[in-house]
């Protein structure tokens, strides 16, 4: 679904690349989390898969198809098959729920009568049933992400890209919104997720590609935040690969 | 559903940033106005010269009593200097320029002047003897009027020849010299237009910077995100290219057709109707550069 074929991203000369010969394979419906320190190239990572940026060497295959080969006037049709959700949740403000979500539909022409129907659907997909008339200041943090991430999906794309989609909501709220993104993954859709909760991630054990200073330092299937592991020179592990085990760390420490 | 859409986000636009709309709006009103109004004075002179043209001839003025010029010393012109100036007139050196001539006597000349100002109070302080007879002369090409002028000027009992097409001229380059201004004051309030409409695009693209960043990313064609913005500033530039046109006709049908029509009995204005011409020049003259004024700035300051 989504390729990368040693993939450089520069954005100024002489400083370090912010992804360095990336080479990787995404399948399609696979869940994929992307962990790596901040500066690490996730979020540049996303961008080239949505061809907001463009790769300074290599190329990016999505659904088969070289975005570098797209032209500009194709390239909303290649977005219509992403769909993003950012940690700030980026909601209109003056629109309601429905009007929110409806509106990703309204833009790509959508008829009305298809926008009456999908969008009740999908808000009961992320949970958000009965909560259609209610502004986004009106709600909770993770209920705005799930509006966020119905916007993301009503027009049915194929993948979902996710950055750090719970940087911003409580571990409880968190695990919420996971859920929501893995039943949306159990129908079919090829979820990248970029963060740095490691809880979640060990929760839910899925492939891990992690990155460092542009390179992928490791690709694991149902894996944990952290590598088991232990990759030579890594000095900062605070954390290994299960809970108790930093308590006790810890606990000897003190 | 787009096209709605479409007109939805385009009011809204509009009200949004509803004071800088209507600066757009006055602005481009008063310079196609000023381009309007240009237009017209060139339609009017156009009209003048067609009407004047072929009516206007060359005169050769006879001496009469009040005459002071050199060639009248011997007081008003005689018979015998009439006749002779007839004959030169029909001779084949003079008559190869002219299509035809009459002789207006001084009782004629005194009847076109009463008709011509017989509703001003000047008809009762001229009197018949006061009028020179003369010869009215309707050239082939009335750029030869020189050669008349010279054959005839220093003829005895010949005040003056004067070419009324001269005076015309005159009036005709004033009334282009009004024009090229009006056009230079247009240019400059033009220039304002764009630059107006200009930031006014650029600020609604920034306020509605999170709509068109979510436009994007669930693959909004360009056109969709840009149409809004585009039609904003053409509607706004339309407008002004509207009420332009309105007061072009208001001028025109209560001033030219109205006033001064009356001021000036036998001067032909241009009609109201044909002011209706200038309208959809002035329309598509706003709206394209306001439509390609827009489309420039977008392409700046609005990632698509
Ligand atoms: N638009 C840009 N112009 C210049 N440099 C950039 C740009 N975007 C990112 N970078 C640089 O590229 C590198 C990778 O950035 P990126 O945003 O991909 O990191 P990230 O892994 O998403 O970090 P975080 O976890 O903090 O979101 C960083 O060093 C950053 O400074
Ligand atoms: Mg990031």
């Amino acid at each position: 679904m989504i390729r990368f074929e040693n993939v450089t991203k520069v954005y100024e000369q002489n400083a370090r690349p912010a992804l360095d010969s990336v080479s990787l394979e995404i399948n399609r419906g696979e869940f994929t989390f992307l962990v790596g320190a901040s500066g690490s190239g996730k979020s540049t990572f996303l961008r080239l898969i949505l061809k907001e940026d463009k790769a300074s060497s290599g190329s990016v295959y999505v659904a088969g198809q070289n975005v570098a080969n797209i032209s500009s006037w194709r390239v909303p049709k290649l977005r219509r098959g992403i769909g993003v959700v950012f940690q700030d949740f980026r909601l209109l403000p003056q629109k309601n729920v429905f009007a929110n979500v409806a509106f990703a539909m309204q833009v790509i022409g959508k008829s009305r009568s298809i926008i009456r129907e999908t969008v009740p659907e999908v808000l009961k997909t992320v949970g958000l049933e009965g909560k259609e008339k209610r502004m986004p200041h009106e709600l909770s943090g993770g209920e705005q992400q799930r509006v966020a991430i119905a916007r993301a999906v009503v027009n049915r794309p194929g993948i979902l890209l996710a950055d750090e989609p719970t940087g911003n909501l409580d571990p409880i709220t968190s695990m919420g919104i996971m859920g929501v993104l893995d039943k949306i993954n159990q129908n079919g859709t090829t979820v990248v997720m970029a963060t740095h909760d490691d809880d979640i991630v060990n929760e839910m054990r899925r492939r891990v590609v992690e990155l460092k200073n542009g390179k992928v330092i490791r690709d694991e299937a149902k894996a944990l935040y952290t590598s088991m592991i232990p990759v030579v020179g890594e000095s900062r592990r605070l954390k290994d690969a299960s809970g108790e085990e930093l308590n006790r760390a810890q606990g000897a420490q003190l | 559903m787009r096209l709605l859409f479409i007109l939805g986000e385009i009011g809204s636009g509009l009200r949004r940033n509803l004071s800088m709309v209507i600066s757009v709006v006055l602005v481009t009103f008063v310079s196609l106005t000023f381009v309007g109004a240009a237009g017209m004075l060139q339609m009017q002179i156009n009209q003048m010269k067609g009407y004047w043209y072929d009516k206007v001839q060359v005169a050769v003025f006879l001496c009469n009593d009040g005459s002071t010029a050199v060639g009248c010393a011997s007081g008003p012109a005689t018979k015998e200097q009439q006749d002779n100036l007839q004959a030169m007139l029909e001779s084949p050196a003079v008559k190869q320029y002219i299509n035809d001539f009459q002789f207006e006597s001084q009782a004629e000349a005194y009847k076109h002047f009463k008709e011509q100002f017989s509703n001003s109070p000047i008809v009762d302080s001229v009197s018949q003897d006061q009028l020179p007879a003369s010869f009215r002369i309707n050239m082939k090409n009335p750029e030869k009027y020189q050669i008349i002028s010279e054959t005839f000027s220093s003829q005895p009992g010949v005040e003056t020849v004067s070419d009324q097409r001269q005076v015309l001229e005159r009036i005709f380059s004033w009334m282009n010299g009004a024009s090229v201004a009006a056009m230079g004051v247009a240019a400059v309030m033009i220039f304002c237009a764009v630059l107006l409409i200009t930031t006014t695009i650029r600020l609604s693209a920034f306020s509605r910077r999170r709509e068109t960043g979510i436009m994007r990313l669930v693959g909004a064609s360009k056109t969709v995100i840009q149409l809004p913005f585009i039609l904003e500033g053409v509607i706004a530039a339309v407008v002004g290219a509207l009420l332009a046109s309105v007061t072009l006709w208001l001028m025109a049908h209560f001033w030219l057709n109205g006033d001064l029509s009356r001021q000036f009995l036998n001067t032909p204005f241009i009609s109201s109707t044909q002011v209706l011409v200038i309208a959809p020049v002035l329309i598509a003259l706003g709206g394209g550069l306001a439509g390609i004024s827009s489309l420039l700035t977008l392409r700046r300051y609005l990632k698509v």
